[in-house]
């Protein structure tokens, strides 16, 4: 597929709150703005205050269109967009 | 105090003195709080209906809409008019009665999961666990629906923690607003500013944004320093003084020839609170082809969304477009709009004895008393509305851009009417819209809103029955209507006069009865179902390439 080869990943960790609604939005937001969701891990922070998310998503999108969506959700906290591991993904 | 009784002191501490909605079990705690409270509450027929309301309320005055509908199918009724908040960036609270929590999760009599139904169309929405947490939660339900980019919050509240007893504790609101401040764009400034030196054919394109940041002195102070064209979005119509000479009108599907046609030919497009949004680009690449983009606006996932801005600043436009006001000569460029203007204005002679909607509605804006505020729903009537009234203010015009939800106009007509008493209520509908909540009727009823309705009737579901025509080998898929009842008899069941019209020398004389006599008013204009709505950029051509209806037009 053309499009494919020109698909990226990208992964993103994000602190959101320590509420199950904040990962439906986050799925919720990849799916909507045609982000295919490639890996998903959480935990909460040791006080419970938070959950730290690591998300990898591919797309043929920029990734900014993400990242500003996923920034407005009220229960994230903060996000951060790991570069190094954004890749170009070879078909 | 209960938490139900809680609910509605908030209600007070934020100004809130009108409230739509309908009870049910679950939200019957905060209604007997309702009951002989100073906040006035008015019943609608249909939660949908509450929702608009609410909707209309918020645009015509600049508050928050408050609306309040009981759990399962009441809360699920109001999601229409929270997806048409969202898509308009209105600010809405809503509040809905859940099951208790002993019960929650097991499928209890109307219950439905409304939290995780209404995420997608809302800025945020709130469960709320504890009675301790409810102040809490309302205050920033309320902070976030006005904050940043308005838009609707739901506040889910199970019937436990409305009957669990809570103190209230005062807020103690700081007043002082901090300034705008745009001191941390200083190089987007400038080189904002370098854009609007170098340009030849800069353009104004002004969305709804710019009223909603309280921004239209300054907007009319930046278009008259620099001596700037403008276009204008749905949403962002009557933001532009009347007196401007180089303001062109709408732009996009159903724009005027001018606007669209400028706005292809410019070379600067100064994006101020809008989106890009397809009805108003046509074709993306094809937009604008030409320009260099500024686009100001206070949401980041709007900048480069669908049009990369050379330069992009993302702040408060009451700040930013006095700092920008930079003079131009563009002598050559305003001739030229000017003269586009001149040359595309609209036409209104038309053949035979039958009423023209445009005609009908430009006469209709002439008379009625000044400060009206006009509401419509959506078809055909929608885009004359906007084609062919005029209005000193956004807040006089309330239409449904983003979602296009027909059944908006009536009790968005309500709303607006209880927001702003001393100013007219204008409603214009289509017989197929006016159908879809045709029970605000009561609503009007109950409490003598004094609502002038109007009934474009075409006896179709015109706009689609114009795209069968045009683009679907005029196959009449289930748009016919022309078995619609008689309006006049409907509004007489909700006591509400009425006449009816079917030839142009009615019209005068029809607008003036409507507006001499006191009360509500239905007046049904029954057009001709040929007439179309032009100009219309074809899906998938560029905005240049509109079709115009012009053996109809030349004489
Ligand atoms: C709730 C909803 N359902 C369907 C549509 C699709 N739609 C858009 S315009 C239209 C026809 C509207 O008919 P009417 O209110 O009579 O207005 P007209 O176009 O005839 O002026 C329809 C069905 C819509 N916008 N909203
Ligand atoms: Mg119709």
């Amino acid at each position: 597929m053309s499009n494919a080869a020109k698909s990226h990943q990208h992964t993103l960790t994000i602190h959101t709150r320590h509420e199950a609604v904040a990962i439906e939005r986050l799925l919720q937001v990849t799916r909507y703005r045609g982000f295919t969701l490639a890996g998903l891990e959480l935990k909460p922070l040791a006080d419970l205050t938070g959950l730290l998310i690591t998300l990898s998503v591919v797309s043929d999108k920029p990734i900014s269109l993400l990242v500003n969506q996923l920034n407005k959700l009220y229960d994230v906290l903060d996000l951060e967009l790991h570069q190094a591991e954004a890749g170009a993904l070879r078909a | 105090m209960t938490g139900a009784e809680l609910v509605v002191k908030l209600l007070t501490e934020h100004g809130v003195h009108s409230v739509f909605g309908y009870p049910g079990g679950a939200i019957m705690p905060i209604y007997d709080a309702l009951y002989q409270s100073p906040v006035k509450h008015y019943l609608c027929r249909h939660e949908q209906g509450g929702g608009f309301s609410a909707i209309g309320y918020a645009r015509a005055s600049g508050q928050t809409g408050v609306c309040l509908a009981t759990s399962g199918p009441g809360a699920t009724n109001l999601i229409t008019a929270l997806a048409d908040a969202l898509l308009d960036s209105v600010p809405v609270v809503a509040i809905t009665g859940q099951v208790s929590q002993a019960v929650a999760g097991t499928d209890a009599f109307q219950e439905v999961d409304v939290l995780g139904l209404s995420l997608t169309c809302t800025k945020h929405s709130f469960y709320v666990r504890d009675v301790a947490d409810l102040a809490a939660t309302l205050r920033e339900a309320f902070l976030l629906a006005q904050s940043g980019r308005p838009g609707p919050v739901l506040v889910d509240i199970p019937k436990d923690v409305q009957l669990a007893p809570v103190d209230y504790q005062p807020l103690h609101l700081t007043t002082a607003t901090a300034a705008p401040d745009c001191s941390g764009l200083a190089t987007q400034i400038a080189a904002a500013r370098t854009l609007l030196q170098q340009a030849q054919k800069p353009m104004a394109y002004i969305g709804g944004g710019v009223h909603m940041a309280d921004a239209l002195p300054e907007l009319n102070a930046f278009l008259t320093a620099t001596g700037m064209p403008s276009v204008t979005t749905l949403k962002a119509m009557g933001s532009v003084e009347k007196a401007n000479p180089l303001y062109l009108g709408m732009l996009g599907m159903h724009g005027t020839q001018a606007a669209n046609i400028a706005v292809q030919q410019t070379d600067l497009l100064v994006c101020l609170g809008a989106r890009f949004d397809d009805r108003v680009t046509g074709n993306l690449k094809k937009f604008a082809p030409e320009a260099k983009v500024i686009h100001i606006d206070i949401d980041p996932a709007e900048i480069n969304k669908l049009r990369a801005a050379d330069v992009a600043m993302l702040g408060d436009l009451k700040a930013l477009l006095p700092v920008m006001a930079v003079a131009g000569d563009y002598s050559a460029w305003q001739a030229h709009c000017s003269a586009l203007k001149q040359q595309h204005g609209w036409r209104y002679d038309h053949p035979g004895e039958r009423i023209f909607a445009p005609l009908l509605l430009k006469q209709l804006s002439e008379r009625m008393p000044d400060n009206s505020v006009v509401s419509c729903d959506v078809g055909q009537h929608q885009m004359w509305v906007a084609q062919h009234m005029r209005f000193n203010s956004p807040r006089n015009h309330l239409s449904s851009g983003g979602l296009g939800t027909m059944g908006f106009g009536l009790p968005a007509a309500i709303g607006a009417k209880i927001s702003r008493p001393q100013d007219t209520s204008v409603l214009v509908t289509g017989d197929g819209s006016f159908m879809m909540n045709v029970q605000e009727l009561a609503t009007i009823k109950r409490f003598r809103l004094p609502v002038k309705i109007v009934v474009i009737d075409n006896q179709r579901l015109g706009m689609v029955k114009q795209w069968q025509q045009l683009f679907f080998a005029g196959r009449y898929s289930e748009t016919d209507l022309s078995d619609n009842p008689d309006f006049v008899s409907l509004a007489a069941a909700f006591a509400i006069p009425g006449h009816s019209i079917s030839h142009k020398d009615e019209v005068e004389s029809a607008l003036d009865a409507m507006f001499s006599w006191p009360g509500p008013y239905l007046l049904h204009v029954r057009i001709d179902e040929t007439d179309n709505v032009w100009p219309l950029v074809p899906p998938g051509a560029a905005n240049h390439d509109m079709m115009t209806d012009l053996p109809q037009w030349e004489e």
